[in-house]
């Protein structure tokens, strides 16, 4: 009932504590690290839906076949609930051997020293076949900690099915400014008479304001991992949404907050109820496979006569990290490395992890791909031509941005606050905790 | 005293004094018994201190450090309540629990009483209707019922169709700051069923000789109700009231669910358990997540120890 829930949290911190003390200490030098010559289990957790579980067994199968002396222990699950739980098993020394990682949480872990210094163990995991940029987003402090499995640029996914039921032409996206975007989105709401909406707006998670900000040539991070947003635009990325939903682009506010955190085959865009939202390009292929009764395209952002080139940037989608408590560093590194490199692997993951950061796979996939396959590795191949610089990842203590965002965007979305004061209380809390954690 | 120490008291005052080699004997078995209390009470006791009072006392500990799950704790002396003073949420999280609290206890109270009553009166198929009633006890606090929850006060959820018979267009209830706090009460309310059946046997215990007497005199239902029933029900009351009150300030699960685990929307559904977890599991910040279960604990102390004062004056014992 309900009473367990403090005591669970009671009963875990303490438990975490007398099993934190035991595990102190007992982590092994990495650089020391050498396969055994016994039997060897290793741990691996990921999070995601059916088809990325099926896809890594598979993988994991290969992979065992190849080094019989190790067995792979598989736990997956909804990304809500992951993080919560790698925490709690990270406390209690028990954190799998090789964990599959988003760059919100990866500084917060690896600054932490949760994390196996992946460079300390270069005779068992080879990373070069992945660019110098994007490896570069896995490492903290100039050490690699996290492999990135796949990248994708934050794109506009368009129900282009929606536009011709409703009779609205489809933009001419290779040259839309923001402009030509607000007119489509009121059109169809307009035409839809309530049924759709033109857009689903942003407002609460940091890959879109990121964009929004490079547009405006600012940041949310800097390269020492400091807070840099200017508030003037982090108050016009949620002014936009403001706007949106006042012309009726969006829908309003109660609608909104209700979508937030709904799992993606209950969210607007499967469901056929907005034309147009801002989305990673990592799940473009599992939006068009849960609604295959819509046609979807996915394009870059609108822009505006003066927005800086190079706003777009590959960013991955996810990543490999092992644990620094891992009993078998040799062997995690292996696993990584297996997943990594190996072109079967490539082939079980398809476009499932994002377009494979790895550029050969790439090539490899191209004639293997079904459509909307191919609409996402054209659009990552796009963004990648524009590429400007990677952002720095989020830094230690800042994990928490996207709940943040959340929070805050609600709040003006409800008349709470406006832009501007949302804007100055977020920045505040955000710089005391990356300062708190600092 | 064990049941063989019981038998050697009767032997003993049988026969009067004992020799000082009877009192040793005596002393050593009696050691033995408490031996073998120890070693029956064991299981029970490795919980009570592995899983109790060691994780209590450890998070008393925690609540003074700033333990982030990942690196060993450091002792921050009075850091954390310092922050309590300047946290904003904090704030929002107690106004949204002790809304909670207030309303739901009462008004689950009083329904849970006002069922029991009627069952009591003597239905045909009665255990058929207390099954039916306690149902949604067990229900209530489960993830399902609250996923079922969030669509049924959705904004194209059932509670909306069926306004919609009349032409009303209901808001997306548990979307709206104003009302999401209002669907969780409602489903508290609606899991009576514990307090209904303990008040039922609360009811059962009463004497039927005082209402033959009452009627006798001419008392009404209601005069019977708040002459005879309800005092002597009030020690049930209190105990359901207590529970009630350490119990709702403890929920989680359907805050957790309902918000999708953000307490949104705008902190509006912000139980207090969850802002601790939130803190605690999603901000690596676990030394601020003990303390605040310690300023939970003491806010559920206070409110039952005012509970047990203000009980002097409304509780009739009958003894």
């Amino acid at each position: 009932m309900e009473r367990p829930a403090r005591r669970t949290v009671l009963v875990g911190s303490a438990l975490t504590l007398v099993l934190g003390l035991a595990g102190c200490g007992i982590a092994p030098d990495p650089a020391d690290a050498e396969l055994s010559d016994g039997e060897v289990t290793l741990s691996i957790t990921w999070w995601g839906a059916d088809a990325r579980h099926q896809a890594t067994l598979d993988a994991i199968e290969l992979f065992e076949k190849e080094h019989p002396r190790i067995t792979v222990e598989p736990t997956y699950s909804d990304w809500s609930g992951y993080w919560d739980r790698l925490a709690t098993t990270a406390a209690a020394a028990d954190m799998p051997d090789v964990v599959q990682f988003d760059q919100l949480y990866l500084s917060s872990y690896a600054g932490r020293g949760a994390l196996l210094d992946l460079d300390a163990v270069p005779q068992f995991l080879d990373a070069s076949s992945l660019p110098e940029n994007v490896l570069a987003s896995g490492t903290v402090d100039g050490r690699l900690y996290a492999v990135p499995i796949g990248v994708a640029g934050n794109g506009v996914v368009l129900n282009t099915s929606l536009f011709e039921k409703y009779g609205v032409p489809v933009p001419d996206t290779d040259t839309w400014t923001w402009d030509d975007f607000d007119a489509a989105a009121e059109a169809i709401s307009e035409a839809s008479g309530g049924e759709a909406y033109g857009v689903s707006p942003f407002g609460w998670e940091s890959f879109s304001l990121g964009i929004f900000a490079r547009q405006r040539g600012d940041e949310l991070f800097d390269a020492e991992g400091d807070v840099a947003i200017d508030p003037d635009t982090l108050a016009a990325y949620w002014q936009q949404e403001l706007d949106w939903i006042e012309s009726g682009a969006a829908p309003d506010a109660a609608h909104l907050s209700e979508q937030q955190g709904l799992p993606l085959d209950q969210g607007d865009t499967v469901l056929g109820r907005t034309a147009m939202s801002f989305q990673p390009g990592g799940l473009f292929t599992a939006i068009a496979a849960a609604a295959p009764d819509f046609d979807y395209e996915i394009v870059d952002w609108p822009t505006d006569p003066g927005t800086p080139p190079g706003f777009q940037y590959p960013k991955p989608s996810m990543y490999w990290a092992a644990s620094s408590q891992s009993e078998h560093p040799a062997e995690a590194a292996l696993l990584i490395d297996f997943l990594v490199n190996d072109p079967e692997v490539a082939q079980a993951f398809g476009t499932e992890r994002g377009i494979p950061a790895n550029e050969q796979f790439q090539a490899d996939l191209e004639p293997t791909l079904d459509e909307a396959g191919r609409k996402a590795l054209t659009f990552t191949e796009q963004v990648t031509d524009r590429s400007g610089n990677a952002p720095p990842i989020t830094p230690n203590g800042a994990s928490e941005v996207d709940t943040m965002l959340s929070r805050y965007n609600q709040r003006v979305q409800f008349g709470d606050l406006t832009p501007e004061q949302a804007a100055d209380a977020f920045i505040e809390e955000l710089r005391s905790a990356v300062e708190a954690a600092g | 005293m064990s049941a063989i120490g019981e038998l050697r008291t009767l032997r003993r005052t049988g026969r009067g004094r004992l020799s000082p080699a009877q009192k040793e004997a005596e002393a050593k078995e009696r050691r033995r018994d408490s031996r073998a209390a120890l070693v029956f009470l064991a299981p029970w006791l490795v919980g009570l201190f592995g899983i109790t009072v060691g994780p209590v006392l450890a998070s008393l500990y925690l609540a003074f450090t700033d333990y982030n799950l990942l690196q060993d704790p450091n002792f921050v002396g009075l850091e954390n309540v310092q922050r309590m003073l300047g946290d904003e949420r904090l704030g929002r999280s107690l106004a949204a629990t002790l809304t909670y609290v207030v309303v739901s206890v009462p008004i689950q109270l009083v329904v849970a009483l006002a069922l029991a009553y009627l069952l009591d009166r003597g239905i045909r198929g009665l255990a058929f209707y207390r099954s039916v009633l306690y149902l949604p006890s067990l229900l209530g606090a489960s993830v399902a019922i609250a996923v079922l929850w969030r669509l049924v006060f959705g904004g194209e959820g059932l509670v909306n169709a069926f306004l919609g018979l009349f032409g009303i267009t209901g808001p997306a209830w548990v979307a709206e700051p104003e009302t999401a706090l209002g669907t969780l009460i409602v489903l508290h309310v609606w899991t009576f069923g514990a307090p209904m059946v303990i008040f039922l046997a609360g009811l059962r215990q009463i004497p039927r000789q005082y209402y033959d007497a009452a009627a006798t005199d001419g008392a009404n239902r209601w005069q019977q109700l708040r002459s005879i029933t309800l005092p002597l029900l009030s020690p049930i009351i209190f105990f359901n009231l207590v529970l009630g009150l350490i119990g709702t300030f403890q929920s989680f699960t359907q805050a957790y669910i309902v918000s999708n685990g953000s307490g949104g929307p705008t902190d509006s559904t912000l139980f207090f358990s969850l802002y601790l977890y939130q803190e605690g599991f999603a901000g690596f910040r676990m030394g601020y997540a003990s303390a605040l279960a310690w300023l939970l604990l003491l806010i559920i102390g206070a409110f039952t120890a005012l509970n047990f004062w203000a009980s002097k004056y409304w509780v009739f014992y009958d003894d």
